[in-house]
């Protein structure tokens, strides 16, 4: 679905390269979180994929596949059927990252008025059940309120119902919850789990913080001064960390977040295992235990976050 | 803190009006000629013994612009003095003490507001009387509402700062606070306003003198030059521009120094 | 609605304090108005007809509340130097400076929206410095040295109109515009160079608010942007400035017309202050206030409309 194949990007007013060779692989309906501290590159790969990368203001190598095509050297007219299209995107902040001055709804549907020829009806359709998707209580309301009559944590429902509302293959998370308070952090993760398996959307999850990548993804990535140090499955980078930089993260969590992780994320393990083995019976089973893992990580996350 | 660099608009501005406030103070000392003294060279072009001509009376036109514009230059920097002297201590105390005087003080501000500024000065003018030393005070007036309002907004951002509520627990005293920690803070703000409130207030008082409710005779400053030269403009062009041409470099000059004052802080944040 | 209500009683407030202000400014320094309109002959019984005949007997309240009915009842007192009505003698007048001031207004958006639009795309090309100077320039001209090349250069050279020679609205409306015209575009160019450079500011900002990003991660290009979020979000600084203007210019008018020899407020007030003609002054001083208030308030209303934001009383 993406690949990423030896990615440089280098900014002209920088010396050192943002992204300085970096691939990898995301599968289809798999959540990877990429992870990293400020300045580690893990933005601008992002960025990279989305299409939003400053043509102007560096220097550009490498391949960015989405389904086969490249995006990296794209025309702006490819770019567009893209992004929004195959690619939603949510980002940090959802206040400044919405038009204060235009209605929720209209932005919402801002992607099928561009993709699609949806009549005014039909967009408005689409946008309410997609807000709906992301659970917000009253989606008619919503769709007619501003941005600053909704809370943080509103808003950023709304912002993934605009990313999801053309159902794109591919959704880009750069951040989405760290500019929320712990609680509605914890729903907006659940939620999106959900959504992943209901629709079957792949997820990239940017975060700094390895504790909330661990509640989401089942692979990770992390990333440092542009390269990546650490790849594989998050539970065996939580626990068996190779690099000396990862080490150095996992050590800064506390050893009780530790352990509840531990034991949710082995209580997962075992439902997946048991998801593959017994088909559709194991798949109610699935829900009931990240529920719990949810709830477990909500207690610890409180703390330590 | 990043290091402050002179950009392009800053040289160039500093340059152009160095030249012309040196050129107007020596004018305070020295003009080629007396700039009141008629003579038999009348309406005569731009040579080298007159620069700029000579008018109907046979006046060097270059002299009088010298010693005119420093009437000007001398009122513009007094009443900017003056507006943003009081402006500023005004804003300062009603910023960081808030409460009913911050209250009535911007009421008052924005009845003052509500008149345009040269409307102000003409109205001041007519209480007072023309003269030198009344446009001064009337000009002064119209300007401190607006310094007012920006250093109160500058000073009340401060309040809650860490810095300021730390001095304010070591036991600094409020006198203190103001002048030794806000103040300098203010400055980014202060100093491109100051550029503008000078040229707001050169084009003023020419403004002012030009209509004949300003400056009058002996003194004589830009603006009353200009409704002199609109008179002969047909027999003496030169003389209308030679005394917009200085007007307008003077005023450029400064504006360029706004200009980069501002992009140099643009840069820092 | 309720919006629009708290505004328009802080307009009328506003209105009330200016007009005090004043009113009572006037009314210190205005002396005996008795003696002015009769001279310095008439007699302390003629005087005491006169006063009483004005209400200047009445206490200072009861004066001010005559004065204000009056002004908008249209009687604005008797001029101590023409010896009419103050309203009879402002009426035209005011007409002729509202038609400039409105030309100019139009000059000032037909040109500067382009202009600044421009300005703003091309702000990272290499002759920006030259665009910025120019800016810098057409402001540091003074409006009157302006007026006096203009009405040089268009009146006596091209002969496009007569300088000193205006010709009456009610006649030739047509020629009262082109004399105007001239006019307005001195008043109009430094409020231009404004315009541009708050719009290019406005504009260049706006493009680097992380909603900008948002719509084009979803396909939109950047003229899109411009248009179905940029623009609107400029609005509202724009419509401020736009107030501003209009009540910048009737200031800027007064110097103008004076160059031009436009029978106009601005002229009137000047003369009118050199006569010491205190109820002209006054009356003219008062109505200007109003205008800008009024165009503030105008402004705000406009914006409220734009901007949902400004309803839960930020600014108001």
């Amino acid at each position: 679905m993406l690949e990423v194949r030896d990615l440089h990007v280098k900014f002209h007013n920088r010396d050192r390269e943002a992204v300085a060779g970096v691939s990898f692989k995301l599968n289809d309906g798999e959540i990877l979180g990429l992870v990293g501290e400020s300045g580690s590159g893990k933005s601008v790969t992002a960025m990279s994929i989305a299409g939003l990368l400053p043509r102007k203001k560096c220097s550009y190598q490498g391949e960015v596949l989405v389904d086969g095509e490249d995006m990296l050297h794209a025309k702006r007219a490819l770019l567009r059927k893209v992004q929004g299209n195959k690619i939603g995107v949510v980002f940090q902040e959802p206040m400044s990252a919405m038009d204060p001055l235009m209605k929720v709804g209209r932005q919402v549907e801002e992607v099928l008025a561009i993709h699609t020829d949806l009549s005014a009806e039909e967009r408005k359709k689409r946008a309410i059940q997609a807000l709906t998707d992301v659970e917000l209580p009253d989606p008619e309301a919503v769709y007619d309120k501003y941005p600053h009559e909704l809370s943080g944590g509103m808003l950023q429902r709304s912002m993934i119902a605009a990313a999801i509302v053309s159902r794109p293959s591919l959704l880009l998370l750069d951040e989405p919850t760290t500019a929320l308070d712990v609680t509605i952090q914890a729903q907006i993760l659940k939620l999106l789990k959900k959504l992943n398996r209901k629709h079957k959307i792949s997820m990239l999850f940017i975060s700094h913080n390895l504790n909330v990548v661990r509640k989401l993804c089942s692979r990770v990535i992390v990333m440092q001064r542009g390269v990546i140090v650490e790849d594989g499955l998050t539970y065996n980078v939580f626990f068996k960390p190779q690099h000396p930089y990862t080490q150095h993260l996992i050590e800064c969590i506390p050893a009780r977040v530790k352990l509840i992780a531990r034991r949710s994320m082995e209580e997962e393990n075992a439902s997946v295992d048991g998801d593959q083995a017994a088909g559709e019976a194991g798949k109610a089973e699935t829900a009931v235990s990240s529920r719990q893992a949810g709830n477990t990580v909500k207690a610890g996350g409180e703390h330590y976050d | 803190m990043k290091k402050r660099k002179w950009n392009g608009y800053l040289i160039a501005g500093a340059i152009i009006t160095t030249i012309i406030v040196v050129w107007i103070l020596v004018g305070r000392f020295y003009t080629p000629y007396p700039p009141t003294k008629m003579s038999s060279a009348r309406l005569q072009g731009p040579s080298l013994a007159h620069l700029f001509g000579t008018d109907k009376f046979g006046r060097d036109i270059f002299s009088r612009v010298m010693q005119g514009s420093g009437t000007t230059l001398m009122i513009a920097a007094l009443t900017i003095l003056i507006g943003a002297g009081i402006g500023t201590i005004v804003g300062s105390i009603t910023g960081y003490f808030g409460g009913i005087a911050d209250e009535v003080l911007m009421r008052f501000n924005d009845a003052l507001t509500a008149f345009p500024s040269i409307l102000l000065a003409l109205v001041i003018i007519s209480i007072l009387g023309s003269g030198k030393h009344n446009v001064i005070i009337a000009l002064g007036i119209v300007f401190i509402p607006s310094y007012a309002r920006m250093m109160r907004t500058a000073f009340a951002a401060q309040r809650e700062v860490n810095y300021i509520t730390s001095a304010r627990l070591m036991g600094a005293s409020s006198a203190r606070i103001l002048m030794v920690h806000m103040l300098p803070n203010t400055i980014h703000v202060l100093l491109p306003a100051l550029t503008i409130g000078f040229n707001n207030a050169v084009l003023a008082e020419a403004s002012m003198s030009f209509l004949g409710i300003g400056v009058t005779p002996p003194d004589v400053s830009m603006g009353y030059m200009l409704s002199e030269a609109q008179g002969m403009f047909r027999s003496a062009p030169w003389y209308a521009l030679s005394v917009g041409g200085v007007i307008a470099l003077l005023v450029f000059g400064v504006s360029l120094i706004g200009e980069g004052i501002q992009r140099m802080n643009k840069e820092v944040d | 609605m309720k919006y629009v209500v708290r505004r328009i009683l802080a307009l009328i407030i506003t209105m009330i304090m200016v007009s005090f202000l004043a009113f009572a400014a006037f009314h210190i320094i205005s002396g005996d108005p008795a003696r002015a309109i009769l001279g310095m002959n008439a007699t302390e019984s003629q005087l005491k007809v006169l006063r009483q005949e004005m209400g200047l007997d009445k206490p200072f309240m009861v004066q001010y509340l005559n004065w204000l009915i009056g002004f908008f009842t249209g009687n604005l007192g008797i001029s101590y130097s023409y010896r009419q009505p103050v309203s009879e003698l402002i009426a035209p007048k005011l007409k002729v400076t509202l038609l400039m001031v409105l030309i100019s207004f139009v000059i000032i958006i037909v040109c500067s929206v382009p202009l600044g639009l421009r300005a703003a795309q091309k702000s990272r090309g290499r002759l920006e410095w030259l665009r910025t100077t120019i800016i810098q320039l057409c402001m540091a001209v003074p409006a009157f040295f302006l007026s006096i090349l203009v009405s040089y250069v268009f009146g006596i050279i091209f002969k496009f109109f007569t300088p000193g020679d205006f010709p009456k609205i009610e006649k030739d409306l047509a020629g009262a515009v082109k004399y105007l015209f001239f006019a307005a575009v001195c008043i109009a160019i430094p409020r231009i160079a404004m315009a541009v450079r708050m719009l290019k500011s406005t504009l260049i900002e706006e493009m680097e608010k992380d909603y900008v990003r948002t719509a084009i991660s979803r396909g939109n290009d950047r003229t899109e942007v411009l248009k179905k979020h940029v623009l609107k979000n400029s609005l509202v600084p724009t419509i401020t400035f736009l107030g501003q203007t209009m009540a910048e210019i009737v200031g800027g008018s007064i110097v103008v017309e004076q160059v031009f020899g436009i029978p106009g407020m601005g002229r009137f007030l000047v003369a009118s202050i050199s006569n010491r003609d205190y109820p002209v002054v006054e009356a003219l001083v008062v109505i200007l206030a109003f205008w800008v208030i009024l165009s503030g308030t105008l402004a705000d209303l406009i914006n409220q409309k734009i901007d949902p934001r400004l309803k839960l009383g930020g600014r108001a």
